[in-house]
């Protein structure tokens, strides 16, 4: 565990604990999609709903679910209202919804004028439960929105991961029921571009689906995890004109290459797991055929060959959790990678271009066996905290914009970890490598 | 495993929010555990099927508790391991044991200890099923809700005050 190391060079700073927290664990949280709000996922069962502005509880949403509420996540591309789904161990999705047409005129003007802190502003006007979604078997233990909101995913403990499509308000069909998994299925998420879903497990694996001619099938299947997957997520779109492929001068050939390769290739996924590592991968893009003749007549079984893809393990990222790692976030703006879990710290992971010469500037200390030539990046840690929540798990880390007095420009990010003590910390990443007595 | 024995619906607070057993609630100190205190708390928690505590049957043993220090001076989590052994290799019964053994453990420890509870290797004939199933978070939390489990942990650790 203790390779010699660099010097770190950020550091993750506190800058709020979202108040009051709750007093049972919390599971796990939700920025808005464009609100400055977040919803947090409680073991109490109810959905606690905080400003990113100042900080504070807004809303608590009771009354929907028998047991903990374990996942939440906001439908995006909603114009005028907010949509909320919530998981719960109870086995039921409920879809709640509350108008925001005054709050993002409020929104606007205290942008405007700059300062601007209220509570009141919300006033009574709470979520309102819209309708549940019965299907699963047992504990629900994640779900995730499409990027176009057209689809929602929920998995269970009952192995299975079921697709939803909302036809209109408050009318979900279940379009699609995938029953590849072994075992649990922790954690759904969705690509950011594609309609293409990606399912983590208790049976050590991670499965991809996509639609094939109205049925949705899984079409890969990452194995290289040693123990239970906890978090899958997919990097952001068009990251290598944001993150350290930003930068294009002076680059090699072999450089400039990659890059197109990325390029290629789509957004990467990260996974993380009981086994302290997180996992790299990334999709092999096609040979020469453009599209595959999904339309051709084709018996479905050659189909459903041509749909596979093809995903290989690009790293492991360095492995200094020693215990479970529950969650893995990728920062839209940056690329930077956040990890966290049972041991209590969290983590900040960089990636870079590798220093080619052998000059020992890079420790080659990574198995990554699925890669015949020696990788071209790596991945460094640039932030480790211990103890971010006392001596308590953290069961969820996530980036999200920056929006309360301190942001600077648009693109500012905090990050929010969502712990076994029931609270939501908020910390903002910095430079520098002295910890600051705050 | 655990949700197979009684489905039934009542919710049940977590350990963390409060520590049931009130002999043991010195956990603003930082005064050192040993092994022998471990097997103290466990020991006497009922076996569900005899009469009988777990110490009695030898379910729990004194050198199959080891408490590993916090690996790093940043660190102030330590982890206890203890490792069960079953009465028979196929006892039904012995994930029940080991939720037991977490649960007293979880809620009779300060919340600096990781609790990694096992089935000793070689003593039961699903012991990775059922250790994968111990170590997991998700899974004993979700246990912890179904009133009915709770039930037959309550009565298990009755005979612990």
């Amino acid at each position: 565990m203790s390779h010699p190391q660099e010097p770190l060079s950020s550091i993750l700073r506190p800058l709020s604990t979202l108040s009051p927290p709750s007093n049972s664990r919390t599971w796990q949280s939700a920025p808005h999609p464009n609100l400055p709000l977040v919803a947090t996922a409680c073991s109490d069962r109810t959905v606690r709903v905080y400003s990113l502005t100042s900080f504070t509880l807004l809303h608590t949403i009771t009354g929907g679910h028998k047991r903990s509420v374990r996942s939440v996540s906001w439908k995006p591309g909603v114009k005028g209202q907010s949509v909320l789904a919530t998981g719960s161990f109870d086995a039921s999705a409920g879809i709640w919804r509350r108008d925001e047409r005054g709050v993002e005129e409020d929104f606007t003007r205290r942008r405007a004028g700059g300062d601007g802190y209220e509570d009141e502003e919300e006033d009574d006007d709470d979520y309102q439960f819209s309708c549940i979604l019965d299907g699963h078997e047992s504990e629900i233990k994640s779900l995730s929105w499409s990027p176009s909101g057209q689809f929602l995913a929920t998995c269970s403990r009952d192995k299975s991961v079921w697709i939803w499509e909302e036809l209109e308000d408050d009318n979900f069909e279940t379009i699609a029921v995938l029953q590849e998994h072994d075992g649990d299925v922790k954690c759904v998420a969705w690509h950011p571009e594609e309609d293409l879903l990606a399912s983590a497990s208790y049976d050590d694996t991670v499965r991809l689906y996509k639609e094939d001619a109205d049925d949705w099938v899984q079409v890969a299947q990452l194995n290289n995890h040693g123990m239970t997957v906890w978090w899958v997520e997919f990097e952001g779109s068009g990251m290598t004109k944001k993150n350290f492929c930003a930068q294009r001068d002076g680059l090699t050939d072999e450089q400039a290459r990659h890059i197109e390769l990325l390029e290629r290739s789509g957004p990467r996924l990260a996974t993380c797991s009981d086994d302290c590592t997180v996992r790299i991968w990334r999709r092999e893009p096609r040979e020469g055929a453009e599209k595959t003749s999904a339309n051709t007549g084709i018996p479905s079984i050659i189909r459903s060959m041509a749909i596979d893809e093809d995903w290989i393990q690009e790293a492991v990222l360095p492995q200094q959790h020693e215990r479970a790692i529950y969650s893995v976030s990728w920062s839209q703006k940056t690329g930077l990678i956040a990890s966290a879990g049972s041991d209590g710290k969290i983590l900040i992971y960089k990636e870079r271009w590798k220093v080619q010469a052998s000059n020992g500037v890079t420790a080659e200390d990574q198995d990554t066996p699925m890669t015949e030539k020696s990788p071209l990046t790596e991945w460094v840690v640039i932030a480790e905290l211990f103890s971010a929540h006392d001596v308590f798990e953290i069961n969820h880390v996530c980036w999200a914009a920056r929006s309360d007095k301190g942001r600077r420009n648009d693109d500012d990010e905090v990050i929010l970890s969502t712990g076994d003590d029931g609270e939501v910390k908020v910390w903002v990443l910095e430079e520098g490598s002295v910890i600051p007595e705050t | 495993l655990f949700h197979d024995l009684i489905p039934q619906y009542t919710y049940l607070s977590d350990p963390f929010e409060q520590p049931v057993s009130e002999s043991d609630s010195d956990d603003d100190s930082v005064e050192d555990i040993d092994e022998q205190e471990i097997y103290d708390l466990i020991s006497s928690i009922s076996d569900p099927e005899h009469p009988l505590s777990l110490g009695s049957l030898a379910v729990v043993n004194l050198p199959d508790i080891h408490i590993l220090p916090p690996t790093s001076p940043y660190s102030s989590i330590s982890t206890v391991l203890v490792e069960v052994t079953p009465t028979i290799t196929h006892c039904s019964l012995a994930t029940v044991i080991g939720l037991g053994v977490r649960v007293r453990l979880e809620q009779a420890l300060p919340p600096r200890f990781r609790i990694d509870v096992r089935i000793k290797k070689g003593t039961h004939s699903t012991d990775e099923a059922v250790n994968k199933q111990l170590g997991d978070k998700e899974r004993v939390a979700a246990a912890l809700e179904n009133g009915t489990l709770m039930g037959v942990l309550r009565k298990m650790l009755s005979t612990c005050e």
